[in-house]
């Protein structure tokens, strides 16, 4: 599964909407369902997932999408989660 | 969907996409059973997250239903729907009832409180050990405890007096840093040792009417890092790590479950390579390994365990393919069994299939397929138990002898509550005469508990230094914002130089901490009317008559402008609920109506200004003006 693939999974099982779709050019704006309470779900989720530790408040701070990819794509490690044995 | 061949547990995402498609397909019941069986996949928090979510959309049509209050320190939005999925599983739909955030106090203390009028079954005290009043070090250690006890067994108090509740208590966790080091252990003073005998005696004073959830515990098995992160903490007061939900949350509903009497009665266990390695049909009493040797030595490890859970009331019982005389042999024979024919119920040892067995295990002993939980090294029995006897609890047991305990000790319904039916019937009429003669009052009342925070509001117009926070509490708040108005920062600037705007924010600080720029207010003078545009809240501080402090300022404001009259408005959004009515119980009145959208008055002149004696109005040196 590409790794946009799995973050738009990701997005799906955490915000309850299997319709989400991503786009490099998506912001939580983008998203009705990405409020401050989803945000920090979104990103405990991502970290699990792609094994990675947010520091600071850098999850936060990405643009969009795409900037978000292009940080997983440099620091992620395989994947290793449960949600993947299929 | 193609044909996936499952694991013997099926994963977590062969789960979902089973539950979204009976979910779209209309079949409700099974979605429901698919999305509980996600727990059964491990404790994957996005996993668990999706799982919840379909549930709620399944209806979550279960058997068994509890109310349940999660009354919180810190932020239990994301506890709540791992708790219903947790409970899903073992078959009990809970219908919850969350406090705000930090208002555990309030909703106990008020007895009026939307706890209260939810008539829950089980309170649940979602504390955590940053929320008590223990210093690093004191000198009088003794009394340090007794009345940081005092103030938990004070609240169960209340709780026990004014509902028929059942209480939840976490112990409280050790932070993995100690400022003490070593010492600490040593110490009767340090905040080491005081957590540690706060938590014995929140045991020893619990009694019947309180469960406590060892957090200590269960954090300590994933280990304390995992289970607080700051990270998480700084962001969004949560005192539990989210990927530590789901393990909190099965633990918590086993132990509901153990007290809604669904506690499994009997353990049916197979022999050969279960109980001790080898077959005994095969290679003789003498042949098979228990004692001695590493695998030996697991099994007799795993004999102790299962002996354990003998001594703690679970009955015992023998499934196995074999003569009855060669499974009885190494009990009679071997002495390095832990295990004796005397510590089993029943007995059965024969070729039939195994489900036969089980059943017959069951009618012979008189209990319900339902009390049974089968443990078998063989992952075919299991799998037909599962299927043939779906009441069955099955263990997925390891490939690894010496990690069978830690698999059977995961597995969490031999919870027991200790109540007999005795006690049970006896607690309920103590219930009954203290609903009775509830009238008492409490030790501690509402009003004190405010006055004990020793509040203080620093309120002051927008200003540079605060506009970035100022912007960003108008963007985000959802929860007590009575218009959800959006201003930008450049529209924010047109109120700060518009004469005719009142813009306000509010700084709180309390005995405890300061919670900083947590209130926002903009109002336009409209002739004799200050009209309030924008009137937001951080959701931290609700519950503590901050928004009486901000309307005492409002009204000041306006009587100092020549206006008599303030006006609200208040309109509603999927998550503003809990503001609806915040103007009426200001003493508003119901102006007009359009939509859903409400308009309210509050005549100053007539009805004086509102004023709030619970916090202190400071300067910016900290002064009283």
């Amino acid at each position: 599964m590409t790794l946009h693939r799995r973050l738009e999974e990701l997005f799906q099982n955490v915000l309850g909407d299997d319709d989400i779709t991503l786009r490099d050019s998506t912001t939580a704006q983008d998203v009705e369902q990405w409020d401050s309470f989803a945000h920090i779900n979104l990103m405990c989720a991502v970290e699990e997932e792609f094994n990675v530790v947010f520091p600071g408040n850098l999850f936060a701070e990405f643009a969009d999408i795409g900037e978000l990819k292009r940080y997983l794509e440099t620091n992620a490690s395989q994947p290793g989660s449960a949600t993947r044995r299929d | 969907m193609g044909l996936v061949e499952a694991d013997e547990v099926p994963s977590a995402a062969y789960c979902l996409k089973l539950a979204r498609a009976h979910l779209e397909s209309g079949a409700f019941e099974q979605a429901c059973r698919w999305a509980c069986a996600v727990v059964n996949a491990g404790d994957d928090f996005a996993s668990w997250q999706a799982a919840s979510a379909i549930l709620r959309k399944s209806g979550a049509n279960l058997a068994l239903r509890a109310k349940v209050a999660l009354l919180g320190s810190y932020t239990t939005a994301q506890f709540g729907p791992m708790l219903q999925l947790a409970a899903g599983r073992l078959g009990i739909r809970i219908d919850l009832y969350e406090s705000e955030y930090g208002q555990y106090r309030q909703e106990v203390l008020d007895p009026a409180s939307g706890m209260y009028q939810f008539a829950p079954d089980f309170v649940f005290l979602a504390v955590h050990e940053g929320d008590l009043q223990l210093d690093m070090y004191s000198a009088t250690p003794d009394d340090d405890v007794a009345r940081e006890l005092a103030r938990w067994t004070s609240l169960w108090d209340v709780i026990t007096d004014r509902s028929s509740a059942r209480i939840l208590q976490p112990t409280f966790v050790q932070p993995t840093q100690a400022p003490m080091g070593h010492l600490g252990a040593k110490l009767l003073g340090s905040r080491y040792r005081m957590l540690q005998s706060l938590n014995t005696r929140l045991g020893d004073e619990s009694g019947e009417r309180v469960q406590l959830i060892d957090c200590e515990r269960i954090a300590s098995t994933i280990g304390r890092d995992r289970w607080f992160d700051p990270r998480y903490w700084h962001m969004s007061k949560q005192a539990v790590a989210l990927p530590a939900l789901p393990l909190l949350a099965r633990h918590t509903a086993s132990v509901i479950g153990a007290s809604m009497g669904l506690t499994r009665k009997c353990l049916v266990l197979d022999l050969d390579n279960t109980l001790w390695g080898g077959v005994v049909g095969e290679d003789g009493f003498d042949g098979i390994r228990i004692g001695n040797g590493p695998e030996g030595e697991a099994f007799s490890a795993f004999q102790e365990y299962v002996l354990a859970l003998k001594g703690q009331g679970v009955i015992l019982a023998v499934a196995s393919k074999n003569n009855l005389a060669d499974a009885q042999e190494p009990f009679l024979k071997v002495p390095d069994m832990r295990l004796g024919l005397d510590d089993f119920a029943y007995f059965v040892a024969s070729w039939e299939p195994k489900p036969n067995m089980v059943r017959r295990i069951a009618e012979g002993l008189n209990i319900g397929l339902d009390s049974l939980v089968f443990v078998d090294d063989n992952p075919a029995e299991r799998e037909i138990i599962r299927r043939t006897l779906p009441e069955v609890d099955v263990v997925t047991m390891p490939t690894e002898p010496a990690h069978f305990p830690r698999a059977l000790g995961n597995y969490l319904m031999f919870e027991s509550t200790a109540f007999t039916p005795e006690d049970a019937s006896r607690t309920a009429q103590y219930r009954a005469r203290a609903e009775i003669a509830k009238v008492a009052e409490t030790a501690e009342t509402l009003d004190d508990f405010y006055l004990n925070l020793e509040m203080e509001a620093l309120v002051a117009p927008f200003d540079q230094t605060n506009l970035p926070r100022i912007a960003q509490l108008i963007g985000k708040t959802n929860q007590f914002n009575v218009t959800t108005r959006r201003h930008d920062v450049a529209k924010l600037r047109q109120f700060m130089g518009d004469p005719n705007c009142l813009t306000l924010y509010l700084r709180l600080r309390d005995r405890f901490t300061d919670h900083g720029l947590v209130c926002v207010a903009i109002a336009n003078r409209q002739a004799d009317v200050l009209d309030i545009d924008t009137w937001l809240m951080s959701c931290r501080v609700i519950g503590r008559t901050v928004e009486t402090e901000m309307l005492q300022h409002l009204c000041e404001y306006a009587l100092a402008n020549g206006c008599t009259t303030l006006r609200g408005t208040y309109v509603p959004t999927s998550k503003n609920g809990v503001v609806k009515d915040l103007f009426h119980n200001h003493g508003f009145v119901l102006d007009a109506e359009h939509e859903g959208e409400t308009t309210w008055l509050y005549n100053i002149t007539q009805n004086g200004s509102i004023t709030n004696s619970f916090i202190k109005t400071i300067d910016a040196d900290g002064h009283t003006p």
